[in-house]
């Protein structure tokens, strides 16, 4: 509870009381905005820690908000949708959002996912990565998991790496083809369900019940520590 | 029949006198052959039938009137026998081809008939107008084609219950309607043959073309209230959700799990609780109202108003009074309606007009009256709305598209209206874009009777 500033972005306003009220409680600096002008506006005046963005705004789309801020920030975003905007949700995270949760959720939820941005976003980059029993080094392009060293081959290298790189953060079918196999494959998600089948065949214990690459139905899947946290 | 007989005689007699009369200058021999011109008319106006006859009454008559001996019908001369032949066969081809001729034009002139109806009705049919509308008049027209004085048609299967001689109307083995004239008359073979089969083609494609159209209509309406039922559920899902999410938010928080709140904060979320129900209880009030109107339910329970106690009571209601400013004068006429619902068409035209204007502005309420009405005028600080959309708006579900507004279902003013209607009102738009909007609720007044002071 280290007094971090987040920028909440909604436009129902008891919604919006509500969940400052929450945030606060939770320990952070809470700013809030109401359509995607004030937000941009907010964002770069007072550059917040991490943003939570509704994904429909009166002004303008979050998916807008989400392109506009990544133009000159990193700052983690969380979308807050609403179910039947999955198409709206997926385009804002191929923008750059780092997560989502879906209306209407427990403020558990979205305090565990608020962390988990947060310290990836403070996390120093290193060439050996360890998440769990797993570890990867990237400059060898080796990996071990459980103390066992694995081999992959190079696309499944590049995927674990792209996967390991943004630990728990959610990544869309669209952003692992492009980052493991380019630009010319981003519509192939086929691909991308044979090689995460083949990865987690050779990292999990249980492939069926996978604990590390955990999958996201028609958004994309995630890396996570299955020790803690999200 | 009668009448051919009698032509016949008479022809006969005519032809006889005259070649009395020439006889005296020309050779009596010679003057058989004007017994053409007696056969020639019979043959055209009865046919052949009766030109025969004429022809061999001629033969007779000049044999007994002219040819020796005289007032007999032997003959001295055995060579005259020849010539009465030849008078008499020329007579009969004559007459005959005279009756075709005439009988091929009155057959022309029939073909030219039917078609010239069997034209009219297409044409009319095509040009849209109702079969059923049609039907009589083609009818009788078709009556007047075949020759019989009167002719119903009947669609479709009709049984035997009709009186009259039926004519089946066929298409390709399918019964398209039947045509009945009276029992004691036949139309001609031909007539029948060539218009009958024409006419029940035209009829099946107009039915046809009726039948589709309808199924359109239908397929249209059903795909519509598709839609509108998609954009309910769309609507009322948006609306219950979004205060639902705001109520699990908000208690989630009061319960705790690690979260220090303040006395203050718990203060907002009860109070965003708070906020939150009565909205979804508007929310649940609106589509009872609309069900019951919809149902033809809403039935209006009447008492005399004046116009300060009903926006008295809808000021009440909404408990925002500062931001609602009212004037009108007070010697108004009263209405007579039901003061509960004229309230809630009152709530709903001042939460709209106070939804679409910026927070610190505040709404106006003009009340005036005219000969028959008493106005209630509510002018927003908001948008406006565009021309295309001042009746649309009154839909229940209906939103403006790309509007500033997700909030509401679309209900109120739906509501508005049909409790305004309910009422005996009417409720209207008047607006500048980009200068705000006014709603005009307008209801009848009531004369009162003149009071009688004691």
């Amino acid at each position: 509870m280290s007094g971090e500033r987040v920028l909440v972005v909604d436009d129902e306003p008891q919604f919006l009381r509500a969940l400052r009220t929450n945030l606060r409680g939770a320990g952070y600096v809470v700013t809030t905005a109401t359509n995607a002008e004030e937000a941009l506006a907010a964002a770069g005046l007072n550059p917040p820690q991490a943003v939570i963005l509704d994904l429909l705004l009166p002004d303008g789309r979050g998916t807008d908000v989400c392109l506009r801020l990544r133009e000159w920030s990193a700052v983690p975003i969380i979308l807050v949708s609403a179910v039947g905007e999955e198409a709206e949700k997926i385009a804002a995270l191929d923008a750059g959002a780092d997560d989502y949760v879906t209306k209407p959720f427990a403020v558990g939820e979205l305090l565990a996912r608020l962390r988990a941005v947060l310290r990836r976003a403070g996390a120093p980059s290193e060439p050996v990565l360890r998440i769990g029993a797993l570890e990867l080094d990237l400059e060898k392009r080796s990996v071990s998991v459980r103390g066992e060293p694995l081999r992959l081959t190079p696309h499944e290298f590049d995927l674990l790496r792209v996967l390991a790189s943004n630990e728990g953060k959610l990544l869309t079918h669209r952003t692992l083809l492009r980052e493991v196999w380019g630009p010319a494959y981003q519509r192939e998600s086929s691909y991308l369900h044979v090689y995460v089948s083949q990865l987690r065949r050779k990292l999990e214990e249980d492939p069926r019940r996978p604990r590390y690459v955990l999958t996201d139905p028609g958004v994309g899947y995630r890396l996570v520590n299955p020790n803690g946290g999200v | 029949m009668l009448a051919g007989a009698g032509a016949g005689i008479a022809a006969v007699a005519v032809v006889t006198a005259a070649i009395e009369l020439f006889a005296r200058v020309v050779p009596v021999l010679s003057l058989g052959v004007l017994y053409v011109f007696a056969v020639l008319p019979i043959a055209v106006v009865w046919g052949t039938a009766f030109a025969v006859p004429v022809a061999i009454a001629s033969m007779l008559a000049f044999n007994f009137f002219f040819l020796p001996p005289v007032y007999t019908l032997t003959l001295a001369d055995r060579r005259n026998w020849f010539a009465l032949a030849v008078y008499l066969t020329t007579a009969i081809v004559v007459g005959h081809l005279a009756a075709r001729a005439r009988r091929g034009r009155d057959e022309a002139a029939q073909r030219e008939r039917e078609a010239a109806l069997l034209a009219d009705i297409a044409s009319e049919l095509l040009r849209g107008f109702e079969l059923d509308d049609e039907l009589e008049s083609i009818a009788k027209r078709t009556a007047a084609v075949l020759g019989v004085s009167s002719a119903r048609i009947v669609l479709g299967d009709a049984g035997t219950a009709t009186r009259g001689a039926p004519h089946r109307l066929e298409v390709e083995g399918r019964l398209v309607g039947t045509l009945y004239v009276p029992d004691d008359e036949e139309p001609s073979y031909e007539a029948r043959t060539r218009l009958l089969p024409a006419l029940a083609s035209l009829l099946a494609v107009a039915s046809d073309r009726e039948r589709l159209a309808a199924e359109a209509l239908e397929a249209e309406a059903f795909r519509r209230s598709d839609t509108i039922k998609t954009a309910v559920i769309q609507a009322v899902s948006h609306d219950l959700r979004t205060p639902l999410a705001t109520i699990e938010q908000a208690l989630d928080g009061l319960e705790g799990g690690g979260l220090r709140l303040t006395d203050t904060d718990r203060e907002e979320l009860l109070d965003a609780i708070r906020i939150e129900h009565t909205r979804l209880k508007r929310l649940v009030e609106n589509l009872l109202d609309l069900s019951r109107l919809q149902a033809g339910a809403a039935s209006a329970s009447l008492d005399v108003w004046t116009w300060e106690e009903l926006i008295g009571r809808a000021l009440d209601e909404l408990g925002a009074s500062e931001r609602v400013a009212v004037d009108g004068r007070q010697d108004l006429p009263p209405v007579s309606v039901d003061a509960t619902q004229v309230q809630r068409v009152l709530v709903n035209l001042l939460e709209n007009a106070l939804g679409v204007s910026p927070q610190h502005e505040s709404v106006h309420v003009r009340v005036s009256a005219t000969r028959k009405e008493l106005l209630f005028r509510i002018t927003d600080r908001g948008p406006g709305i565009p021309e295309a959309e001042r009746e649309r708006i009154f839909e229940p579900f209906h939103r403006i598209e790309g509007g500033p507004l997700r909030r509401g279902a679309g209900l109120g003013l739906a509501i508005a209206r049909g409790f305004a209607e309910a009422n005996g009102g009417r409720i209207w738009v008047e607006s500048q874009p980009g200068r705000g909007a006014s709603f005009v609720l307008g209801l009848p007044t009531v004369e009162l009777p003149v009071q009688v002071t004691a």
